[in-house]
């Protein structure tokens, strides 16, 4: 079973973890998710579908959302970030191309500072000068 | 001696019915590299829906795409149904997936139609669009209107289908049929189609695995991925049906993949009216409540997977509601098929993806949070926008 080999393989870099019938959520360290994403995206196989940035009131939080298309199951690494006025992640682009869009969307929607993503810039506004430069949809920030 | 221009495209052109800036640069007639510019249509549908109750939010969803204006609300209910595991009555499967069929038809003649347009062949545009027609009385039949059908619900379907009309229906499919095996020997022996079509704009397998392309994108360069056969939902688990894939990566591949497809679609359809002939029963189960928790939802839509995420906290709304459409996954992939092909190619290789950039550009909610965020003058930041532009090109 690919999902007991994944959990087997990464071991205690999977935090705490929701199972549903072909769901899995669970949480991952920051600096683990490199590790995490690569077993799935390049040794699984998974396709990224997308990925879901939650605003939520102890912090913000990042949800990709990964199909292994041959067993129909999602693996969805969560990370969280506390601090809500510079959230900082990873970014997954250089494992996963196709993660550059919706990367540079949270990062504007959200405020996110995607480390290491290879293009730094508004998805959305990118020829907006006039809107100023703060998270788009982000409400609770002093 | 090499003279490199930028051909920009759009954001208002008569090639795209929708807005969206492309900026193309030119070697000669050899495009060199292409960079795409999305954010030209302001809608809020994520954050609009995290304002509304479960049963408004399926009509809001409804309304992203006039095209695919029944897999929204297919992946919006699916991903409420996930939250609390509940399923649905077996004739109301065979309604969703009927419905779900007929739009992929009638999307995908709807693509003929243009692809034909846009490289100068009116008459394939002239056939898909008058074969198009008997789908939309189809819905008409099934629904009472020929668009935004309101036919999901969470746990079932809004209404039943009549079972005296069947037989009118499977005439119509008959019908499709016929068609669409004449234009696949049209494409497969026209000269004008082949030599615009083969070998034009190829995706390798490579790139559209990296590029997370779906959808006849993906499966006309050789991946295998489809919903309806990775998670059946609905009936797709009870009919029969084959999902065409082609390796080349062209052009011509993606319309092969799309002609076949609406044939495997009109079996589907044909056998699940077969079965709402025979299965009696309910159409909808009573969901009064929706728990605390994650659900996800998703359909393979004419142009690819539509992905719906739902958080919700025991009330009846969702506390975040993520939209993504196919073609936020597949525009991308012009990165890696436009580049080194001429720039009479391009056009149509823009088009091979059936791009809907209604659908793509769903979540954007321009909110400054110091002002009122509905005072913001949308048309202004617009121009401005199109100013910006316009001076970098002349730079």
């Amino acid at each position: 079973m690919p999902e007991n080999e994944f959990f087997a393989a990464m071991g205690d870099k999977i935090g705490k973890t929701i199972e549903k019938k072909l769901r899995y959520y669970f949480e991952v360290k920051n600096e683990d998710l490199h590790d995490v994403v690569n077993y799935i995206f390049n040794t699984m196989g998974c396709r990224l579908s997308t990925a879901t940035a939650t605003e939520l009131y102890g912090g913000i939080e990042v949800l990709y959302h990964f199909s292994h298309d041959a067993t129909g199951t999602y693996y969805c690494p969560r990370i969280i970030m506390k601090d809500k006025k510079k959230p900082q992640m990873k970014s997954i682009t250089p494992i996963v191309r196709g993660a550059e869009w919706i990367e540079r969307e949270m990062a504007e929607m959200f405020g996110i500072d995607f480390d290491g993503h290879p293009r730094k810039e508004p998805l959305l506004t990118r020829n907006n000068p006039t809107v100023e430069k703060l998270p788009l949809r982000l409400r609770r920030i002093s | 001696m090499s003279m490199v221009n930028n051909i920009p495209v759009g954001p208002f052109h008569p090639l795209l019915e929708e807005a969206e800036y492309f900026n193309i640069v030119v070697d000669g007639e050899t495009v060199v590299d292409i960079d795409m510019d999305i954010g030209w249509m302001h809608r809020g549908h994520e954050f609009i829906s995290e304002q509304k109750s479960f049963t408004q939010s399926i009509y809001l969803v409804e309304r992203i795409c006039g095209i695919c204006s029944t897999s929204h609300p297919i992946a919006c209910v699916h991903a409420f149904e996930d939250v609390d595991n509940i399923e649905i009555p077996e004739r109301a499967a065979y309604i969703r997936s009927l419905v779900g069929e007929l739009e992929r038809i009638h999307s995908h003649l709807l693509w003929f139609g243009l692809a034909g347009h846009f490289i100068g062949y009116d008459t394939v545009w002239m056939w898909a669009w008058k074969y198009r027609e008997p789908i939309l009385q189809m819905f008409e039949i099934i629904s009472g209107n020929r668009n935004h059908y309101g036919m999901m619900r969470i746990g079932g379907v809004a209404k039943d289908v009549d079972p005296a009309r069947i037989p009118e229906m499977m005439k119509i499919l008959d019908m499709v049929d016929d068609k669409m095996n004449m234009i696949i020997k049209v494409a497969k022996d026209d000269p004008v189609l082949r030599s615009r079509l083969k070998g034009v704009g190829v995706l390798t397998h490579k790139d559209a695995v990296e590029l997370c392309a779906v959808g006849p994108t993906a499966r006309a360069s050789g991946v295998n991925t489809d919903v309806r056969q990775d998670e059946p939902n609905d009936a797709y688990g009870w009919v029969k049906f084959d999902v065409p894939v082609l390796p080349n990566g062209d052009v011509y591949d993606k319309f092969v993949v799309r002609a076949l497809e609406i044939i495997e679609s009109t079996k589907i359809c044909r056998q699940c009216l077969e079965k709402l002939a025979t299965v009696k029963g309910p159409i909808l189960n009573n969901v009064k409540h929706i728990s605390a928790g994650e659900g996800l939802g998703r359909y393979e839509a004419p142009r690819g997977e539509v992905f719906h995420f739902i958080k919700t906290d025991g009330t009846n709304r969702p506390i975040r509601h993520k939209v993504r459409a196919p073609s936020f996954n597949n525009i991308p992939t012009y990165v890696a098929s436009c580049k080194g092909i001429p720039l009479a190619d391009a056009l149509i290789t823009l088009a091979s993806v059936d791009p809907c950039y209604c659908c793509t550009e769903r979540s954007l909610k321009v909110v400054d949070i110091n002002r009122d965020p509905f005072q913001i003058d949308l048309l202004k930041l617009s121009r401005e926008k199109t100013q910006q532009i316009r001076s970098k090109i002349h730079e």
